[in-house]
């Protein structure tokens, strides 16, 4: 459950060269597939500098203005510099799409699609963490920076600038909490929802370290849902490193466990038979957080008041 | 997806797994024509674990006590399933038996190798005895052994145990398994080994990729098929009133919650899933969100539904339209659920105003339309 020191060395690496700003030049790998076009123009639309897509086959067809190459390497050729790709592709190409964008030096992969199998993403990571690239999702919304870029399907309209770092497990549901926040005034700094499946690519804790350093998060709001053990070891890594105040909600209090009603996650608690049946509750994950002494939630409206409670908090230790 | 133990032994045969002789019955009289010499242990084919202890696996030394018993493990529900298959194995005398799986860990984002000495029947009571090895990079044998020797396993046993290890993982690539579990492997006084049980689960999403699987899955009787919750419009039914149609899992469980926070009780869900399921153009969004009502509407119980859906490629004034088509679809005097909508967006006030041309209410405020909803399933107009 701990982040070990090689995972530590890696967080630093990708703090230093994360770049999810206005100025990020991003590429959709599946651009000309359905969602790909939709949310090209969703993306053009909110600011991000959309400078390429990828369609095997595609080559030389424009997206909303956008021009579209056959593959990663002949993209970066063309426009010089890209920092980040957006990944749409069907689930059994993610791999190979994410492979490319490595082999090309794109070192931030976001990964919308849901289903892609685990043991690809076991390749994935391997080759990830020997190239230092930041990975989010698969099954993720992506990140939203608001006033700044979108890479990925939140809805822009329920987000605005601010200081709340937002990190999600969920997708629609960290739309829910986003739209809770700025309805209560408080803006974001940055939205990232990691993605619902087992195995993804970066971890509660990496984003949790990530905008414990970032300028422009004053707290952290930490949404989670039952299933997989990735909540408990976020609160136990949040005792242990990280400063700015985090809040947390988790959904599925009333459901029973055994209902089969998460995503993906899962743990080699629930496969083996009977080992440690606790973890992945809800109990269990609000317990590890209250021992952490994070606050945590009752319902997503009760959000705001708690990030209020914690910038007051700050502020008094401040003076 | 689990399979069975015949199911998991024949891959494992196949990856060059020891098993002992074996024949699936499929009904008594098939144990006249069994090929393998008595002593037999006779074993319920059940997803269920505990089998040993419920009673489902037995030795018989001849053909009459073998019918009698493959009659009554038949007939004896486990967890409540009733085996459709039984396995007669040849019997084999262990002289230890060990654990041995193979499975996923998300902290690490790698395979991970577990063994223990302590296998058999109460593995459970010694969980903290099995020992863990990441396999950090690229498989080599070496990690295998790695396990053997963390067991606790000395002399020729650390090169034939990390032998079985080693094909456990190649299956467990090969097929895209989420897990591949041997409890007990049986080592015998000449230190011979067996896979004496197995437990193999085969990832759902990969099964588009692996035909022998995927016909497996067809082989299946419907009620034992594992799905997902949240696939292919499933209705979770639970103990309530208020029906959920809601898109995404996290926040399916939230409004469930908030329900019963609020002194309600779901009386189930259906969750349309994320925007990017990636069979579903969004165009055909609305159809989906007919189809959802369709279902969630067949929930016992209900009395009211709640629908929250929140996104970026649907819009509000679609949710809206396929809410009056739906209502529209429904036959004269048909009773139909009362229905709460909860959306937020945009387009909003204009969605609005089309819902109470029909007097459907709708707020942008999910507490709110969680108070309507569950004021309704208490109230007795219905």
């Amino acid at each position: 459950m701990s982040v070990c020191a090689a995972d530590r060395t890696q967080l630093e690496l990708q703090i230093e060269m994360m770049s999810f700003t206005s100025d990020s030049k991003v590429l959709i790998q599946g651009i000309t597939e359905s969602l790909g076009l939709i949310y090209a123009s969703r993306m053009i639309d909110y600011g991000t500098q959309l400078v390429a897509g990828v369609s095997p086959g595609h080559g030389g067809q424009e997206v909303h203005g956008v021009p579209v190459f056959d593959m990663v390497e002949q993209a970066i050729a063309s426009v010089s510099e890209i920092h980040t790709t957006v990944i749409l592709v069907q689930p059994y190409l993610v791999l190979d799409a994410a492979l490319e964008s490595i082999a090309a030096g794109i070192r931030q992969l976001i990964l919308l699609t849901e289903g892609v199998p685990p043991l690809d993403m076991v390749h994935l990571s391997r080759k990830a963490e020997a190239t230092e690239t930041l990975v989010v999702g698969p099954n993720s919304p992506g990140i939203i920076v608001p006033g700044q870029l979108l890479l990925g399907t939140h809805p822009p309209e329920f987000y605005c600038p601010g200081a709340v770092g937002l990190i999600s497990r969920c997708g629609t549901l960290t739309y829910e909490v986003a739209l809770e926040l700025t309805r209560a005034g408080f803006g974001q700094s940055i939205s990232v929802g990691i993605g619902g499946d087992r195995m993804i690519g970066s971890s509660l804790q990496q984003w949790l370290q990530i905008l414990d350093e970032d300028e422009q998060t004053e707290v952290i709001v930490l949404v989670g849902e039952i299933g997989g053990d990735s909540e408990e070891a976020a609160a136990q890594y949040i005792a242990e490193a990280i400063d700015k105040p985090v809040i947390a909600y988790i959904a599925g209090r009333t459901v029973l466990k055994d209902s089969a009603i998460t995503h993906a996650g899962a743990v080699i608690a629930s496969q083996v038979a009977d080992l440690s049946t606790d973890i992945g509750t809800a109990e269990s994950k609000i317990a590890a957080f209250k021992q952490a002494k994070v606050l945590v939630a009752e319902r997503p409206s009760q959000i705001p008041d708690l990030v209020k409670k914690a910038l007051q908090a700050t502020a008094k230790k401040g003076n | 997806m689990d399979l069975l133990e015949y199911q998991a032994k024949e891959l494992f045969r196949q990856a060059g797994i020891p098993v002992l002789p074996s024949q699936r019955i499929d009904h008594c009289k098939d144990l006249k024509g069994l090929k393998i010499p008595y002593p037999i242990v006779l074993k319920s084919q059940v997803y269920a674990g505990g089998r040993g202890k419920a009673g489902g696996i037995k030795f018989v030394e001849n053909t009459i006590d073998a019918v009698a018993v493959a009659q009554a493990i038949f007939n004896l529900p486990i967890m409540g399933q009733y085996p459709e298959v039984l396995l007669a194995e040849a019997k084999y005398d262990a002289e230890r038996e060990l654990y041995l799986a193979v499975v996923l860990d998300g902290s690490s984002r790698r395979p991970l190798l577990l063994g223990s000495q302590q296998g058999g029947t109460d593995v459970e009571l010694t969980i903290q005895q099995i020992q863990q090895v990441v396999v950090d990079q690229e498989f080599s044998p070496f990690y295998a052994r790695r396990l053997a020797l963390n067991m606790g396993l000395r002399g020729e046993l650390i090169q034939s145990v990390a032998a079985i290890v080693e094909k456990m993982y190649c299956l467990f690539v090969q097929k895209d398994l989420d897990l591949v579990e041997i409890n007990p492997l049986a080592v015998s006084l000449t230190g011979n080994l067996m896979a004496l049980d197995g437990k193999i689960t085969a990832n759902d999403d990969a099964l588009g990729r692996h035909a022998d699987l995927a016909a497996l899955r067809a082989q299946m009787p419907l009620r034992t098929r594992t799905r997902s919750a949240f696939s292919n419009l499933n209705l979770v039914e639970l103990e309530g009133n208020i029906g959920v149609l809601c898109n995404g899992a996290g926040l399916t469980l939230a409004t469930i919650d908030l329900i019963h926070k609020a002194g309600g009780k779901s009386a189930g869900f259906v969750n349309l899933g994320r925007e990017c399921c990636y069979n579903l153009p969004s165009t055909q969004f609305q159809e989906h969100i007919e189809s959802g009502l369709e279902r969630i509407a067949q929930a016992r119980g209900l009395k009211v539904i709640l629908v929250n859906i929140l996104g970026s490629v649907v819009s509000c004034l679609q949710v809206a339209k396929a809410i009056v088509s739906y209502l529209q679809r429904q036959p004269y005097n048909h009773r139909v659920p009362l229905l709460v909508l909860r959306l937020a967006g945009s387009d909003f006030e204009p969605a609005k105003a089309q819902l109470a041309a029909i007097d459907v209410p709708v707020f942008d405020a999910l507490d709110e339309a969680i108070t309507q909803a569950v004021a309704l399933g208490k109230s007795r107009l219905v």
